[in-house]
């Protein structure tokens, strides 16, 4: 007990700590090429890129919401109506104008959202969650719960072939975004507006920061990102079906929550993001590839979920702030003599 | 500090990638002829069909000194989509696919063609399109069973009645497949059989107990005939029947696919009147071994079936449950 | 005596909040009361002996996770989104020890298995400070895999039909044994709520922490309370689940912790805490299958009933945000 005293009191685990994020996703890396013969191979690494893409879009749209400390499940079933939506207006307006209004679903469903949420004043939890469900509802009846398929099967091609090296044209899509959304969060003051939107909107609105725009605003992103997402998905595979984007909306919160966005509001970042969607990426691909069953591979992913959030805590002060290192010092000390009078 | 720390684990990382480089090579060195790769895409693991199919399927390839490596959609067909990416490039030397959807899977399939690598279809058939890309499709004809089952309760009920039809998941291959196979073989022998209702139960019991009780509340004894598109869902009916306290002399007419045991002992009491008999291990064993032909580039049939028996009372007693 | 301004400012304020509270407690038995008028005139199936059984057989899962969820509710725990894996767990469990330790003894050890996990999830989000929803989402996924390796990944059979004919029996051949069951438990979480001093800190860490803390109410064990009880409620939903059905998937307990919500925000319960009961929630549970119920002996397709869901939740909750606004709470 007193040698974990020892280690957690000493300069380098504090600092591990600070970069959990870094440290789980390198950590993925290594075991995964060990592991895995031919993982490095550019072709696996531009699959598992791939894969992420369609999460990772999402992803993008609910680190800002996150970031303004609000909840959207909508996710999946928006991602379902689009895509829908995009296969279904195919024959009468061509393939890329049908993809342009499924991506227009998204403005829809997130005004809905922004309207229950910020005008209406719904707990966004709650509020998502009925939005979920009206949107199911909807792509059920709208194709009577067939899927249906696009006229052409080789127009979505483009989206999962290789376009530059081994990226596909989703994973492209998915890096310009996470590119915009790191440019926009760190080097523009809309950007940090953001976050004083998340961590207390009523100082925020009293600084004045439109917060109920940035509110509403982010629901609409987060909604938009997930159509493109739909609408994507379904050129890739030329079907829309009620039935996508079940588990989606979850597996995503836990990748943008191990890459540290909070639930709370108030932290995050667009690396901490691409971080924790890495990382669910190479842990999927790994373990499917060493032929792990599905239950072994949901425990992995929740246990490290688990660890990063209770790091995350451990790293976090009384506001949920991000602790200097001397301050995470003097905790981690605290436990082992009695205070000397230090308060934090 | 955090400088010391980012370059010692990229030091560790680089390592770690030089020992991945070198691995593969040493692996080379020493084994002589690699044993077959085959990558199998099922429909799930926990499942009353799909568990003794992959056990078959497993059993079959260590027979054939195959090495599989399975992965579960978990009734997911975008996941089953992203794994039929995963096992193209892992260039195996066949894939052995469970589709859950009738085109979703396409442009894998094309990627897959155009790596060479044979691909064998399972339970399940695809559309045209996709068809044309496959090596094979093993396994029992869907509609063939629908179009049994719709014989048999067209029998039973002496071609007049009214009947609801119990459906597995929405938008499911199985589901479109045996349900229009019935429908339209009672089109065919000119039934006057009605179709009440049709509801989802997702192949669950449970929720086929729920959506019956609310069937039975609806329409009660109007109800002359239960179609399930397997057997699962058929006990749930028999169980909501049994819940709402109704004689069970008078339960309707109840036909379910698959053959499992309890239908068996359900169709010897009296309470279904017959299900269509496809066997899993069967299923399993014959794509196994339909695609280490396909892959030793034999030729191999484009449509193999396995037997289908229609079992009702008359020869309940001669035949043996599929599991 | 002469009426100021300010006094009749006063009085309409208090008449403005005896409405708003008169509207908070009648909305959702009156609401259920329409539904029932409703239901009627659409169907001759509606309004009979069978159909009400069949409502209270489909409420009685649901209505003992409802319970639990509303304790989560009212110490502001926010949601639990372990249900499905603590009602899996223990349905699995409950059969697969079945024929080593006999029926009772193996759903004993679902519900305590299931009670552990809602001890895990308490520890971290009442002690540790951990967001509920995203330790409910992890501690799920993780007890849902290990009882799946547990037995291997398959689906679990039950071999004792004795325990299934009883559950599924009636009393006095009128009254299904699960509905008392259920009946048994809300009665027991509604006195546990209202009686006990358990309750009253419920109340108090949920209106308001920081006071709580200051009168020495132990908050932490509280919250973390709240969620030991819906981890063994959903067990033990997952056992009697399981030994009706006589098998136990991993997915036995899919869709029940989104129904419980619903149920609970639609009686009116507050996602922020501090006000709600354990009635309120069932009359919310109660408006939600009559509605379910009314559709489907409509003819309504499962999925669609989905829209009339989402519409009944915000509406419920917009009202009460409403009411809030206008008067007082509680």
């Amino acid at each position: 007990m007193n040698a974990l005293r020892k280690i957690g009191d000493s300069s380098w685990f504090v600092e591990l700590v600070r970069v959990r994020v870094l440290v789980i996703l390198l950590a993925t890396v290594v075991v995964a090429s060990v592991t895995v013969q031919g993982f490095m191979d550019p072709g696996t690494i531009g699959l598992s890129l791939d894969r992420m893409s369609t999460i990772g879009l999402i992803a993008v749209g609910l680190t800002v919401l996150l970031i303004a400390g609000q909840l959207d499940l909508s996710g999946g079933a928006v991602l379902a109506l689009a895509g829908i939506v995009t296969i279904s207006l195919q024959a009468s307006l061509g393939p890329g104008v049908a993809a342009a209004v499924g991506v227009l679903v998204g403005v829809v469903t997130g005004s809905l959202n922004g309207l229950l949420v910020v005008v209406l004043k719904i707990n966004s939890l709650v509020a998502t969650l009925a939005s979920m469900l009206m949107v199911r509802a909807i792509c059920h009846w709208a194709t009577d719960s067939h899927p249906i398929s696009g006229k052409d099967p080789f127009f979505g091609l483009f989206v999962s072939t290789a376009l530059i090296g081994p990226l596909t044209f989703r994973t492209v899509l998915f890096g310009i975004a996470i590119l915009l959304l790191w440019v926009w969060l760190s080097r523009t003051v809309s950007g940090r507006n953001l976050y004083a939107v998340g961590s207390n909107a009523v100082s925020a609105t009293a600084s004045g920061v439109r917060s109920n725009l940035y509110l509403f605003g982010g629901f609409v992103f987060a909604s938009v990102m997930a159509a493109v997402a739909g609408t994507v998905q379904s050129l890739a595979v030329n079907t829309g079906s009620p039935a996508f984007g079940q588990t989606i909306v979850m597996t995503t919160i836990a990748a943008v929550v191990i890459g540290g966005t909070r639930l709370e509001g108030g932290r995050g970042s667009a690396l901490g993001t691409l971080g924790g969607l890495l990382t669910i990426a190479f842990l999927v691909t790994a373990m499917e590839y060493q032929n792990v069953p599905a239950y072994v591979q949901d425990i992995v992913t929740g246990a490290i979920l688990l660890l990063l959030i209770i790091l995350d805590s451990a790293v976090s002060g009384k506001n949920h702030n991000l602790l200097t290192i001397a301050a995470l010092k003097r905790r981690l000390g605290r436990n082992q003599t009695p205070p000397e009078g230090i308060t934090q | 500090m955090r400088k010391m720390i980012a370059g010692t684990a990229a030091i560790v990382t680089a390592a770690a990638l030089a020992l991945a480089g070198c691995a593969p090579a040493a692996q080379q060195s020493t084994t002589a002829a690699k044993p077959m790769e085959i990558c199998y895409i099922t429909a799930a693991e926990s499942h009353a069909y799909a568990t003794p199919a992959n056990e078959a399927f497993k059993a079959a390839a260590k027979d054939a000194g195959v090495n599989v490596t399975m992965l579960s959609q978990n009734f997911d067909v975008q996941t089953g989509t992203e794994q039929l990416n995963t096992c193209v490039s892992r260039k195996p030397d066949g894939i052995v696919l469970w589709p859950l959807d009738p085109t979703a899977y396409v442009s894998g399939l094309t990627a897959a063609k155009a790596a060479g690598i044979p691909v064998v279809l399972i339970n399940t058939p695809m559309g045209d399109k996709a068809m044309e890309l496959v090596a094979s499709f093993t396994g029992p004809d869907v509609t063939q069973e629908g179009q049994m089952s719709g014989e048999a309760m067209n029998t039973a009920l002496g071609g007049k009645g009214n009947v609801v039809i119990i459906a597995g998941q929405a938008g499911n291959a199985t589901t479109i497949g045996r349900t229009d196979g019935f429908t339209g073989k009672l089109k065919d022998l000119g039934s006057a059989i009605k179709v009440l209702q049709t509801v989802n139960a997702d192949f669950d019991q449970q929720k086929a107990l729920v959506a019956s009780r609310d069937l039975i509340t609806r329409f009660g004894d109007g109800i002359d005939g239960v179609f399930a598109n397997d057997d699962t869902m058929a006990r749930g009916f028999i169980d909501a029947w049994k819940e709402a306290g109704k004689d069970m002399k008078k339960i309707p007419a109840i036909v379910g696919v698959n053959g499992q045991k309890d239908a068996f002992q359900s169709i010897k009491d009296g309470e279904m009147v017959a299900t269509i008999l496809q066997s899993p291990v069967e299923d399993g064993r014959l794509a196994l071994n339909t695609i280490v032909a396909a892959a030793k580039k034999q030729t191999v049939e484009h449509r193999i079936p396995i037997p289908l028996t229609s079992v009702t009372k008359d020869n309940v007693g001669t035949l043996q449950p599929a599991f | 005596m002469t009426q100021t301004t300010s006094s009749q400012a006063e009085s309409r304020v208090m008449v403005q909040n005896r409405f708003s509270n008169v509207l908070q407690w009648i909305a959702v038995p009156a609401g259920t009361v329409v539904l029932i008028v409703a239901g009627s005139l659409l169907s001759p199936k509606f309004l009979t002996m069978s159909n009400a059984t069949n409502v209270l057989i489909n409420m009685s899962i649901s209505g003992i996770i409802v319970v639990g969820m509303t304790f989560v509710f009212i110490t502001r725990g926010m949601a639990d989104l372990s249900v499905p894996a603590t009602a899996a767990i223990g349905g699995i469990l409950a059969l697969g020890l079945g024929p080593a330790l006999g029926t009772l003894p193996a759903a004993l050890v679902g519900i305590l298995a299931a009670t552990a996990a809602g001890c895990v999830n308490g520890l971290l989000i009442g002690y540790a400070r951990v967001n509920p929803v995203i330790t409910t989402l992890a501690v799920g996924t993780i007890v849902l895999g290990t009882a799946q390796a547990f037995v291997g990944g398959v689906i679990v059979y039950g071999q004792d039909p004795q325990i299934k004919e009883f559950l599924t029996s009636r009393l006095f051949g009128v009254v299904p044994v699960i509905v008392l069951v259920f009946a048994a438990f809300a009665v027991a979480g509604h006195l546990l709520l209202s009686r006990t001093v358990l309750g009253r800190w419920s109340y108090a860490v949920g209106s308001n922490p920081d006071a709580a803390q200051a009168s020495a109410v132990p908050v932490r064990r509280t919250k973390a309370a709240a969620f030991a009880l819906t981890g063994g409620l959903a067990g033990l939903s997952g056992v009697l689940l399981g030994l009706t059905l006589q098998t136990a998937r991993p997915a036995i307990g899919t869709g029940y912790e989104f129904n419980a919500i619903t149920a609970v925000v639609v009686g009116g319960v507050s996602l922020l805490g501090g006000s709600g009961s354990v009635p309120r929630a069932m009359a919310g549970l109660l408006f939600v299958q009559v509605l379910t119920n009314i559709m489907v002996l409509q003819g309504v397709p499962t999925e669609p009933q989905g829209l009339a869901k989402g519409l009944l939740i915000a509406g419920a909750v917009a009202l009460d945000v409403w009411l809030r606004n206008r008067g007082g709470a509680k």
